[in-house]
Order: C-alpha cells, then structure tokens, then sequence
C-alpha cells in the first residue's frame, strides 16, 4: 500500500519535470524566432547582392549607350561629315538629368495644405522630395517650380517658403515622375511619410497619375 | 524489508528517468543549435562571396566606362578643332558634366564635422545628440541656399538625385553605407556659406543646443583647398520622356 503511494509520487514528479523541461524547450525555440539576429543578416546581406547586382546592370546599359555614340562619332569623323548631330544629342541627353527640360511620364502628385491650425514648414516638403528621390524619382517639381541639384527649399521668416529664390505659397502641389507604385507603397507605409504628416494634425493627399509633366528649370 | 527495497528501488527508478529525460532535452538542443548555425553560415557565407563577386563585376565595369567618358571626350574634342559650332556644343556639354557632379571640384569653401554628442556630459535625451538623416539633409539644404557649387558627405557627392535616408540606424546617402562623424564639404563663397550655416536661428544652432558635437572649419586660402569628389552613381530616364 504505501510502496503504491511512493511509486505513484515518484513517476509523478518525474512527469512533471519532463513536462516543465519540455515547456521551457519549446520557450526558447520560439523566443529564437522572433529576435533571428541570425536571418536578419542573412536579409541584409541578400539586400546588399541585390543592390550591387542593380547597380551593375545599370552600368552596362550606360556602357552600351556610350559604345553607340563612340561609334556614332568614330563613323562620322571616318567620313569626314559633321558630328554636331550627335553633340547634339549628348547636349539634350545631360540637359534631361539636369532638369533643364521638361520631362512627362507615370508618377504621383501629393498635395500639402495648410489648414487652421497648423502650417505646411519648409522640412515637410524637404522631407517629401527626399522621400520621392529614395523612391527613385527622376523630376521632382513643387508648385512648378522644377527641383535640380543646386534648388534650395527654404524659409523666410518661419512663413514663406521659398523654392529656387522664388516665393510659393500653399497649396503645394508636389509632382515627381518614376514608378507611380513604388511612390505609393514608399509614402503610405506604416510610420512612413504620410503617417507622420497625418499625424502631425497636417493635411496632404495624393494620387498616382500615368501622364504627369514636370516642367523645365527656368533659372 | 520487501516494502522498504521497493521504495528505493521506486525512487532510483524516478531519479533515472529524470536524468535521462534531462540529457536528451539538452541534447536535443544542442544538436537544433548547432546545426542551424552551421547551416546559416554557410548560406551567409556563399552570399558574402556572391556579393564581393558583383561587386568586383560592378567596380570593373565601372573602370571600363571611366575609360569610355575619356575616349568621347576625345573625340568630342577632335570634332570641335573643326568646327566652331560644335566647339561650342561641346564646352557646355563640359559644363553640363559639372553640373551633373561628373567632376572632382576643388575649391575655398567649408568643411562642417557631425559627430554624436557624448551622453555622459549631457543630460540631453540620446536621440537629440545622435545625428540623423534629417540633420543632414537640412546642413544640405542651408548650404545649397548659400549658392554651393558642389556638395559631398563622406564623399558622397551630392547631385539632384541623391537621397539621404536612415535604414535602421545606419545613414544612406546615394544608396551607399556612411557612418558617423559625417563631414560635409562645401565648395563655394567660404563667408557665405559658414553665415548660412552658423546663422542665429541656423540649423547649427538647434544642432548644437541638442548636443550634437559641430566642427566647422573655413577654408579660404587657394592652397588647402577642399576637394569634392565626383559622382559615383549614374543618371538614366526610365519613366520620364521628354516633353516638348
């Protein structure tokens, strides 16, 4: 009768330390997965391929484009004709990357307004054309005022904002051209741009369009 | 007596299988531990290889269009010794590459350090001392009002397509890695550009309030000039046409 008892306690306690041991097992495996110190940089080390593999493929489409017109200017000088057709050309292909022309595509158009209480600051718009540009934009304008790489936004006296030495006033009509879809998800992620504009008490819209036109710089 | 052997043997038997029971928990632990990290090394090791890989791909290709820009502007030369129409095309197509940030410059100017401020003095909350993305695109931006013919951090040339942003607390600008202290340089009117810069109200002095360490230093003698590195990236149109 009392060996039962003995016998009963014991197994009893062996059950329940191999159910406790197993409890903290599946504690541990589970808290591995959530922090993946690990996988995390497996991720980054994939983003990072990804990135030098883009980057490449870029570069031989620009040698390719530079081979062609080696060539154009090789034939042209063989027969002894003018090249400025294709000077030309080199001329208005570096005036498009420096915005001295007016450029159409796919994109997106977010407007900034300022509302009773609070007003639309010069960081907000600095902020968004550099949220348009990591999101790959090729023409960036606000208010039509075409941003380039020497365009300053500005602020005289914490109220006018001033773009390219000129004074624009809200709404701020913000356009850029590049993938319309990539814009969106980059500005409308969680705790992204538009989260904190929205969060801020700030009002902004915005809407993907396939023909945006983005005008010249008009220095 | 019989009752009495029964106990110990009921208790030896316990202790048994509790020891047992315990090994093979660990074992089995140690064995899950060690086997995914061999195996994510290994993965992470052929990823590092295939990254160096493209990237030496990248850096040859890029020698190669290096040498390409060089012959054009060869030829482009040949063709304007004949012409003075395309001589002048092809000094603002100079120019233009200048623009573009397709040249080292060198020139008077400033050269602003940010570093993180130290905690142990400053009661100041970490996040105000520590330098973001949004401090340097604001430096940036003061300078490129005070009329900066060119613009690097870190050697980053900036250019009209350069991004500056925060991947986790790592600062990316034109999509390459930079780390803290962060030198900006400025070519351009030395007087002009440290006045927009340490201006009251300037964006320096809501830096420096929040604890940030700023070292400024104006160069205005041609002899230790200031040197901005070129563009490392390239310009291309994919979505946009031009419009006419």
């Amino acid at each position: 009768m009392n060996g039962k008892i003995t016998m009963t306690i014991s197994i009893g306690c062996t059950a329940l330390i191999l159910t406790m041991v197993m409890f903290t097992q599946f504690k541990t495996v589970g808290e591995t997965d959530i922090t993946a110190i690990e996988t995390m940089r497996e991720t980054e080390l994939r983003a990072e391929l990804a990135s030098w593999k883009s980057k490449y493929e870029e570069i031989e489409t620009k040698i390719e484009e530079r081979e062609k017109t080696i060539g154009e200017y090789n034939s042209e000088l063989e027969n002894n004709q003018n090249s400025l057709k294709i000077l030309e050309n080199e001329v208005k292909e570096a005036e498009s990357y420096l915005g001295y022309t007016a450029l159409k595509g796919e994109g997106i158009v977010v407007t900034l307004k300022d509302n009773e209480i609070y007003n639309i600051d010069h960081t907000d718009l600095l902020r968004l054309v550099n949220e348009l540009k990591v999101a790959g934009a090729e023409a960036v304008s606000i208010n039509d005022e075409r941003i380039i790489g020497a365009s300053e936004i500005t602020e005289i006296n914490n109220r006018i904002i001033v773009v390219n030495t000129k004074r624009i006033a809200g709404p701020y009509v913000v356009k850029a051209i590049g993938d319309k879809k990539y814009f969106e998800s980059a500005l409308t992620i969680k705790g992204g741009y538009i989260d904190e504009i929205t969060g801020s008490g700030k009002d902004i819209e915005y809407n993907v369009q396939d023909n945006i036109v983005v005008p010249a710089y008009e220095g | 007596m019989n009752q009495k052997r029964k106990i110990k043997i009921a208790i030896l038997l316990g202790m048994m299988c509790m020891f047992l029971t315990l090994g093979i928990c660990i074992q089995i632990n140690t064995v899950k531990n060690s086997t995914t990290t061999v195996g994510r090394t290994l993965v992470e090791n052929e990823l590092r290889d295939s990254v160096l890989r493209w990237k030496q791909k990248y850096e040859n290709a890029y020698y190669k269009l290096e040498r390409e820009e060089e012959e054009l502007a060869n030829l482009r030369q040949k063709v304007s010794s004949k012409d003075n129409n395309a001589s002048n095309l092809s000094s603002k197509l100079e120019k233009y590459n200048e623009l573009l940030g397709n040249t080292e410059v060198t020139g008077k100017g400033i050269e602003i350090t940010l570093k993180d401020g130290d905690s142990s003095i400053l009661k100041n909350s970490a996040n105000n001392l520590v330098v973001h993305d949004g401090d340097i695109l604001e430096v940036v931006n003061a300078l490129k009002n005070a009329k900066a013919e060119a613009i690097s951090v870190n050697d980053q040339r900036i250019v009209s397509t350069t991004a500056i942003t925060c991947v986790g607390n790592v600062v990316k600008i034109n999509g390459e890695k930079v780390g803290a202290p962060f030198v900006i340089k400025a070519v351009g009117n030395p007087s002009m550009l440290l006045g927009a810069v340490t201006m009251t109200g300037g964006y320096i002095e809501i830096l420096e309030n929040d604890g940030v360490d700023v070292n400024i230093k104006q160069v205005e003698k041609e002899k230790e000039s200031i040197t901005i590195p070129k563009y490392n990236g390239i310009y291309k149109l994919e979505y946009g046409t031009i419009y006419e």
